[in-house]
């Protein structure tokens, strides 16, 4: 097909759809309405379900419930609301069953503003809710690249019978580029374990609790074998210029965009600097980063945060390279020449 | 040509960077402009995102208060008024997208009598690529804002990767509208450095003022 403009939320939305999503559960927030809208739009013309709950508590309870028939569904939603979710994304996540969350963060902590952050991936990687549990995490930093993943989500969804998470941000929700989709037709088939009548067959159960802690202790053992596969075949990353690099950029999603720029002003500039980009914030790249790391003599991490995927980063390299961090907060974002004036001084090095 | 210009459309259809264009046309024609955010929707890439810019072009910039400007609040500023109904001002509206966007120009109707209302489509935006999708969407924005639109705008296109067959690909859907609806077609938007002739309408070129940068310099 044609390529299209589109806003990063209503690519996240098409693609969705051309997934197979028949079903969106939401609650509007911003910056991240246009991916409701869109949906609300575009569901009744695939004869699909749009419903608005009557709030977030509400919605991730209807994900629970048509994830538990085997139908792929997704709700969006931001920074607050997405907190809101959180009791439920744990049910969700301890029934094991597929379904597709995006949250296009935004400033906080508290009701915090409408600006773009990356202030919530501790929430997103580390668990969010209560128990041990992990959601898979996808930080796209393009429209088309949030489009791509928002098909590899409900796949991976199926695949493991886990909830997903787009972590998006303000700025990538309402970024408008061209964005082109496969027309391929896809099918899915969750028969094997969906909810879907017994007849003939043993009654199924999806269920996130047992009483006997040695029966829930097993729950959790089969989970964190889930993970264990996750951490072996789904790391995705993106290196640029890392071959000869003398030092690294870490940086994920729309800061990962914007890292570029400065590893080519670095670049023009004689400087070599190479840019290491995690697309899977759980199961995060530590063994790729630790190896695009091996011979720099300096790592910088920059994100819209205080330094929360730095923690992951000091894991990657330990004590081997020196680890600095630069960031912004509440919806401050870092510009290419601010980034690089920071790595300058960082090397000790002024033009 | 009415002293107020209205720009109406679907989300991202380009509204606000040719309300903006279209108000330092008129300044460089020697008139005294203001351009109006009146954008209640859309949480970024909004006209107040380039107020100082557009100051320093000489344009009068009317936007919420400062300290409300990045609030998820609809505020339309009184003076908005005040400049549509004074002969001293040409006025530029830039209005949200939608129906939900385009709700306030009911509150402003009285000052709208004469003013000239552009509808903007990118046909390559969703909802907008067949001339059905285009029909459909300016009679819902009719109904809801209860005005008549004057002029359509083609503004097809697809960014940076834009080609000259994509502004005439979006003039021949346009056509068939102007056609269709008996509204002409005002002019084709073409970004500064897009070469393009033989058009089917006026060429309107525009400078890029929503850029990520743009928005992110605050």
């Amino acid at each position: 097909m044609n390529k299209i403009m589109m806003k990063g939320t209503e690519a996240i939305g098409e693609a969705a759809i051309r997934a197979g999503c028949r079903l969106y559960f939401g609650y509007p927030i911003t910056p991240q309405s246009e991916l409701t809208e869109y949906m609300a739009r575009r569901l009744p013309q695939v004869e699909g379900t749009f419903l608005q709950a009557e709030s977030e508590v509400a919605a991730v309870n209807m994900i629970y419930g048509a994830s538990s028939v085997g139908k792929r569904v997704m709700t969006s939603t931001s920074s607050p609301g997405f907190s809101l979710m959180q009791e439920g994304v744990s049910y969700i996540a301890c029934a094991q069953l597929p379904s597709v969350f995006v949250n296009v963060v935004r400033g906080g902590p508290g009701l915090g503003d409408i600006q773009p952050s990356q202030g919530d991936y501790f929430q997103a990687t580390k668990g969010g809710g209560h128990g041990d549990y992990k959601l898979l995490v996808l930080s796209p930093s393009t429209v088309q690249e949030a489009a791509d993943l928002t098909g590899v989500a409900f796949e991976l969804a199926d695949k493991y019978r886990n909830p997903v998470l787009i972590f998006a941000d303000g700025l990538l929700g309402q970024m408008m580029e061209p964005v082109s989709f496969s027309d391929k037709k896809v099918s899915y088939d969750n028969s094997s374990w969906a909810l879907i009548g017994a007849k003939n067959r043993p009654a199924r159960q999806v269920t996130s609790f047992n009483i006997d802690p040695y029966g829930l202790e097993k729950m959790n053992l089969e989970l964190q074998k889930k993970y264990k596969l996750m951490e072996e075949n789904e790391i995705r990353y993106e290196t640029t210029l890392t071959e000869d690099a003398d030092i690294l950029i870490v940086a994920h999603g729309t800061m990962g965009r914007i890292a570029k720029s400065v590893v080519e002003m670095a670049r023009k500039d004689g400087l070599k600097v190479g840019l290491f980009r995690p697309i899977t914030l759980y199961p995060f790249p530590y063994e790729a980063l630790r190896k695009s790391a091996a011979d720099v003599s300096l790592v910088l991490t920059v994100e819209m945060s205080s330094g929360q995927m730095l923690e992951d980063v000091r894991l990657a390299i330990a004590e081997r390279t020196r680890v600095e961090f630069y960031g912004r907060m509440a919806g401050v974002v870092p510009m290419p020449l601010e980034i690089y004036e920071v790595l300058k001084q960082k090397i000790g090095r002024r033009s | 040509m009415s002293k107020n210009s209205v720009f109406v459309g679907l989300f991202g259809s380009g509204k606000t960077e040719i309300a903006i264009n279209f108000a330092l046309k008129l300044k460089s024609a020697g008139r005294c402009v203001a351009i109006a955010d009146i954008d209640i929707v859309s949480p970024y890439f909004r006209t107040r995102d380039a107020r100082s810019l557009l100051e320093k072009r000489g344009l009068t910039v009317i936007t919420p208060p400062r300290q409300l400007m990045k609030a998820d609040l609809p505020i339309i500023t009184a003076s908005v008024a005040g400049y549509l109904s004074n002969a001293s001002h040409d006025v530029v509206l830039d209005v949200g997208g939608e129906e939900s966007g385009i709700v306030v120009l009911g509150y402003l109707e009285e000052h709208l009598k004469d003013a000239d209302f552009y509808f903007v489509v990118n046909t390559r935006r969703p909802f907008t690529t067949d001339v059905e999708g285009i029909v459909s969407s300016i009679d819902r924005l009719r109904k809801h804002a209860r005005i008549e639109i004057d002029f359509l705008v083609n503004n097809a296109n697809t960014g940076d990767e834009t080609t000259p067959k994509i502004v005439r690909e979006g003039e021949e859907i346009l056509e068939e509208v102007s056609n269709l609806m008996k509204i002409p077609v005002a002019f084709s938007v073409v970004k500064k450095d897009l070469k393009v002739s033989d058009t089917a309408f006026p060429i309107f070129r525009i400078e890029r003022f929503m850029t990520l940068d743009k928005e992110v310099e605050r």
